[in-house]
């Protein structure tokens, strides 16, 4: 292109020179025996062929993704209600809320190394979404709380401690 | 202008976003594919270097861009992510040539901020999953199955709402990501996380570190055997992984982007806000880390993306100026420099303003942009025309005429070049060696000038000067006949072809003669009353050796004679009129129409009207029987002629002052660029004709101890040279914000208006600034009157002789008043107050149109007898401005920042107060840029003659660098294409399942509605590019035949 040449700016520099020593870091640069010609051509002349595209563009059927439109807290809680039954039937009892409570412990140590204790609560609030507790139970509406239920196949009769007692199973 | 408009890009973007490295097209070919926010190209790493090899439209703006390759595939595939958040899995299918979408979704979440710092897409690499973070607080997964095929996406709640990197760590058992976060003091933390799929959700991470750089805002993951992760800050690097923490300092800079060089991630290189290229070692012995290296290697443009190619070679994208292919060498330069510029990719971008002018009054405007940032910063000059590639050139001065010669009849190529001099004549030819080297030809006169030269048949050459013709054997070079001028008359003018030789003596003597084998022999003579200007044989009928017509330029009467040749009777006679003798006849024919051109000495080509000065080359050629005009990228051209020799195929030999070249023409017509590097950022030009000088506001970054500062100027330019006459600096902290070439009422002076303001680092918005009024007085500017003002003064224009700024929320309008007996100052007059920002002002007759920061467009007008500003009517719409222009009286059109365009029109036959005070949205648009600047005017020669002559155009420029044109149609063309545009959406698809409908939709935060009333030019005119097949299904659909359509898009293509 006209003048593109001549627009090798050299302005002064502010900055130091380049020292002498990167030398030896620039040993071995990795080759794969491209550019090796003693003279790379210049790849501006021509232009590129512009591409129309005149098939059909639409992805295979069933890789058109969406997304899960799943609530992610309740999401999370079946996901631990599953893994609880099946923990459970196995005999083995970590309860959810122990988990919680630990992530926060961890998350308090964290933010104590890093001198900002005001945003502990916060975060506790964000991160429990994937822990549901006994405690975030009971803030669900008796809706909701039904709503989980009947996902879940269970009967979605009675008062919101017995709901909250069959969600936990 | 109207409301029924046709958008199209005349240059198309140049900004490098994104550029990466991997088996695109085939396992065995390695590709660069650069992104420029909505193309992607494609190129092919050879040994001779980059081979371009396809430029791909997107229906999106590119934010992310990744090469990947699923298990069990041979080569890699392109993941696309858009700002509109769709995303797409391209393959290249090497069979077909064609781009196969594999995956495509729609990645968009109803509720959810979208993140301030941009939006992350990320590819685990071990390809079990996509992560995407797109919304704060949230990342989304695709996860991969073990087919290499994509499930259903799903959100997982990220604690860390400020998030600055997030990136996936090589070498772990479960995909576990990297994040760089700021909490809610400012403190910055990395921290990591395993996405456990079966879940749906994050596990703690292997490791975190807290309170990293304060700077920090990029990660690097480094890839097997080391593994870990580079924390780049502002002033420290710091390589992290579970068991290994190392930290270096590093001078103050801030990354802009980065680049592996080997393979087992102990190289980067890394690009600073400034340009300089810096190489990261990590030294480890085997698989421990054992410290950081840092070295300075050079300067670079400002880089966006750093690919590593192979061999040293390195490509340089860049956003502020050109883009860059780069050799890192191992020993520096004289100058300390490992770097080495290659090449460079011009990039217009961002464009922040710029000016429409016709600096050689041709009736083609250019366009003079305000280019790059920072250090990069540039004028450039784009103009459209038909460019000649320099093949080879010599020093040569006062070169009086030139013309080519053949060694024998048969020869395909010219041999022999022949260059006359006032007082020489000189014979050039091609050697063994394919030099061009002075020869003899012994049978010429080489004592005097040359008046004429060309092939006869027999294998001879003639040559005639001032006293005789020459008739000279090719092949011996001895000279066989000569025919001598009468004794007191001189040839002036001559001309021949194979068979023919006319010529004038003085006194009005036309003489005729004919070549034989060996002899030149007088036919006739004729004897005209005044002298001959200028002569013409060029054979145009069946014969090509022989022509029945001779064109006859006059003196004194200013005609042009059509002579039957050999009987040498009048056919015909052409008084031109006007005082401007015909300089040069030719006959020729196009698409078997003939057609007689006459240049006129002013530069007018007669017979058809158009423009065409002597020193600036023109081709003429024929399309549809039409003849079009095209600039070329040459000037002051004094002679050419055609040179096709073995070496230089289809070439041009061109006498320049001083200089010979021999070049070959493109075969289309182009835009060509011509850069002005500055050094600094121009941020506001306008040109002014009276002086032949642009005026600049510029600012310029200085670095002096760690402190950044920066200063504004005023600059003026010559209009031809762009050198820099005068330069008028700035106060500290103030900044230039607009710039006007006027002149006021009861004064003959034209000024340059600068409009500035005082940015003090505790204001929310400027409370002062000022208006200076320079004169350009012998190439300098003297500032002759300055108004402080209450604000920024973000626009100026003239109207009806007065001065008419925007200052803050207040449209101001100054008179220009007799201070005293000598001196003039601005006086306020009135205004208007009730803007945000008054940021965009146009003016037309009384009426002005103002873009606001937030509030969209309004509409004022001026009243004469009250002396006041008033409102007269608003779009209601919340839109944020970028740019305003008046259409025609009634319809105006504005951009905005979310890439929109829109037209509101005034609606003055409304029943109501409120109706008529409503500016109503009638035309909206998904641009896909952010424009900067509209300007009325045309980068093509407007004839009279031709459709798109009458068709009125904006001209806008981009951040992207795109300069684009705006053309208003006539409703029944309008109709006609957007019938057409329907029916191609049907043919050409979005690359990548991307649908064009959803592309061009006006879309903001609150509402995004189909486009209307804009045409998509780019997609209209790629009907040319259609195969044959595809052609004719469009054209049964539209009832209209391919060679008709083909025809209406051509003419359309001329717009730019």
């Amino acid at each position: 292109m006209e003048g593109s040449g001549s627009s090798a700016s050299d302005h002064p520099s502010s900055s130091p020179p380049p020292s002498p020593s990167a030398s030896k870091l620039l040993t071995n640069l990795p080759s794969r025996g491209l550019f090796s010609s003693s003279t790379v051509v210049s790849s501006n002349p021509g232009g590129m062929r512009v591409y129309v595209c005149e098939h059909e563009t639409a992805p295979p059927e069933d890789q058109v993704i969406r997304t899960n439109q799943q609530n992610i807290l309740i999401r999370s809680l079946m996901i631990k209600k599953q893994r609880g039954d099946s923990i459970s039937k196995s005999g083995k009892g970590t309860t959810v809320a122990e988990g919680s409570r630990k992530r926060a412990s961890e998350r308090l140590s964290d933010a104590a190394s890093a001198k900002r204790p005001n945003t502990q609560g916060g975060s506790q609030q964000e991160g429990s979404h994937s822990h549901l507790s006994d405690k975030d139970l009971h803030t669900l509406t008796v809706e909701r709380l039904r709503a989980l239920l009947k996902e879940k196949g269970l009967s979605a009769k009675g008062k919101k401690d017995e709901l909250i007692a069959r969600l936990k199973g | 202008m109207s409301v029924w408009n046709y958008v199209v890009t005349a240059h198309k973007p140049t900004n490098v976003t994104h550029s990466c490295v991997g088996n695109l097209t085939s396992p065995h070919e390695l590709n660069l594919i650069i992104a420029k926010c909505t193309r992607i190209e494609i190129h092919l790493l050879t040994p001779q270097g980059l081979q371009p090899m396809l430029d791909v439209p997107i229906y999106g703006r590119i934010s992310t861009l990744e090469l990947f390759r699923p298990h069990g595939e041979a080569q890699d595939f392109l993941f696309i992510a858009t700002e509109r958040y769709k995303f797409c899995v391209l393959q290249w299918d090497a069979e077909t040539s064609e781009l196969v979408t594999r995956a495509m979704g729609d990645v968009s979440d109803r509720i959810g901020r979208p993140t301030d710092n941009g939006q992350i897409g990320i590819i685990d690499p071990d390809c079990r999953l996509i992560g995407l973070h797109l919304y704060d607080g949230l990342f989304k997964v695709i996860p991969f199955d073990n087919k290499g095929q994509l499930k259903e996406a799903f959100n997982i709640r990220l604690e860390e709402l400020q998030v600055l990197d997030i990136k996936f760590l090589y070498g772990c058992s479960k995909p576990t990501i990297v994040v760089l976060y700021q909490d809610n003091r400012d403190a910055r933390h990395v921290k990591t996380y395993e996405v456990v799929l079966k879940d749906k959700d994050f596990a703690e991470g292997p490791w975190s570190q807290n309170n990293v750089d304060n700077g920090a805002d990029l990660l690097i993951p480094v890839p097997p055997p080391l593994c870990g992760v580079l924390i780049i800050g502002e002033e420290t690097i710091v390589y992290c992984s579970a068991n290994a923490f190392k930290a270096i300092p590093i001078r103050p800079s801030i990354t802009k982007a980065y680049g592996r060089v080997d393979a087992d991630g102990s190289r980067y290189l890394l690009g600073d806000h400034a340009g300089l290229l810096h190489l990261l070692v990590i030294t480890h012995e085997k698989e421990k880390v054992t410290g950081l290296k840092i070295e300075l290697l050079g300067e670079t443009s400002i880089a966006s993306t750093i690919s590593y190619l192979d061999n040293a070679f390195v490509f340089i994208g860049s956003s502020y100026g050109d883009s860059q292919l780069i050799k890192l060498n191992l020993q520096p330069d004289s100058k300390g420099s490992y770097v080495e510029v290659l090449e460079r990719y011009v990039n217009l971008g961002p464009i922040v303003d710029f000016c429409v002018v016709d600096l050689e009054r041709q009736g083609q405007g250019q366009v003079v942009t305000c280019s790059g940032a920072y250090k990069d910063g540039s004028l450039r000059i784009v103009r459209n025309g038909i460019g000649i590639n320099e093949q080879a050139s010599v020093e040569l001065q006062g070169i009086k005429g030139m013309w080519s010669l053949r060694s024998s009849v048969d020869d395909p190529y010219d041999t022999f070049l022949v260059v006359s001099f006032i007082s020489e004549t000189r014979i050039l030819a091609m050697n063994l060696e394919d030099e061009l080297e002075e020869t003899e030809i012994e049978g010429f006169c080489s004592q005097v000038q040359t008046l004429f030269c060309h092939d006869a048949v027999h294998n001879q050459l003639v040559q005639v000067t001032s006293s005789s013709v020459r008739l000279v054997s090719a092949l011996t070079r001895e000279l066989r006949n000569e025919w001598f001028a009468p004794s007191g008359y001189a040839i002036n003018v001559a001309t021949a072809n194979a068979t023919q030789v006319l010529l004038a003596t003085g006194g009005g003597n036309l003489v005729y003669l004919e070549i034989g084998d060996g002899v030149l022999k007088e036919v006739k003579h004729a004897q005209l009353e005044y002298e001959i200007s200028c002569l013409d044989i060029n054979p145009i009928g069946d014969n090509p050796l022989y022509s029945h017509l001779a064109a006859v330029g006059m003196w004194t009467d200013i005609s042009i004679r059509i002579f039957s040749l050999p009987d040498l009777n009048l056919v015909t006679k052409q008084n031109l009129g006007g005082e401007i003798i015909p300089r040069s006849v030719l006959l020729c024919a196009f698409e078997g129409i003939y057609y007689l051109l006459c240049a006129l000495g002013d530069g007018h080509l007669l017979n058809f009207l158009l423009n065409m000065s002597t020193d600036r080359p023109t081709v003429i050629y024929s399309s549809n029987k039409k003849l079009l005009y095209s600039n070329v990228n040459l000037k002051e051209v004094s002679h050419m002629c055609q040179f096709n020799s073995a070496a230089f195929p289809d070439s041009l030999a061109i006498a320049k002052e001083g200089e010979l070249t021999i070049g070959t023409i493109d075969d289309i017509q182009k835009l060509h660029i011509r850069s002005i590097p500055l050094g600094e950022q121009a941020r506001r030009i306008c040109h002014q004709e009276q002086s032949r000088t642009f005026a600049v506001c510029c600012l310029k970054y200085s670095q002096s101890n760690a402190e950044e500062t920066e200063m504004h100027y005023i600059r003026l330019l010559d209009d031809q040279t762009f050198e820099f006459m005068s330069t008028y600096p700035l106060d500290t902290f103030e900044y230039g914000c607009s710039i006007l070439s006027c002149s006021f009422s009861d004064d003959s002076n034209v000024y340059y208006c600068v409009g500035t303001a005082y940015v003090l680092a505790d204001e929310n918005e400027p409370t002062k600034g000022r208006i200076l009024v320079f004169l350009v007085e012998d190439g300098k500017l003297q500032l002759i009157a300055e108004k402080e003002t209450k604000g920024a003064v973000y626009s100026l224009n003239a109207f009806n002789g007065k001065l008419l700024a925007a200052i803050n929320q207040k449209i101001q309008l100054y008179k220009w008043m007799l201070r005293d007996e000598t001196s003039r100052e601005l006086q306020s007059e009135c205004g208007h107050h009730g803007h945000i920002l008054a940021l965009y002002v146009q003016t037309r007759g009384d009426f002005i149109v103002v873009g606001d920061l937030m509030k969209s467009i309004s509409l004022l007008i001026y009243k004469h007898e009250e002396g006041a500003i008033e409102e007269r009517a608003r779009d209601y719409n919340a839109n944020w401005m970028s740019a305003v222009e008046i259409l025609d009286d009634d319809t105006y059109l504005g951009a905005e920042n979310n890439f929109n365009l829109f037209t509101v029109r005034k609606n003055s036959e409304g029943a109501t107060d409120e109706e008529r005070g409503r500016l109503e949205a009638v035309g909206e648009y998904h641009l896909g840029e952010f424009v900067n600047r509209f300007r009325h005017g045309s980068l093509v020669m407007r004839l009279p003659d031709s459709d798109v002559g009458q068709i009125p155009t904006i001209i806008f420029g981009t951040v992207n660098g795109v300069i684009g044109v705006i053309a208003s149609l006539p409703h029944d063309q309008y109709v006609f294409l957007e019938k057409l545009q329907s029916n191609l959406r049907k043919v050409i698809k979005g690359v990548g399942g991307l649908s064009h409908d959803q592309w061009r939709s006006f879309n903001n935060e609150k509402k995004m509605v189909d486009a209307r009333n804009f045409l998509d030019g780019d997609l209209i005119e790629s009907f040319l590019d259609l195969t044959r097949g595809k052609m004719d299904e469009i054209s049964r659909t539209m009832g209209v035949t391919v060679e008709e359509l083909c025809k209406r898009v051509e003419e359309l293509t001329r717009l730019h």
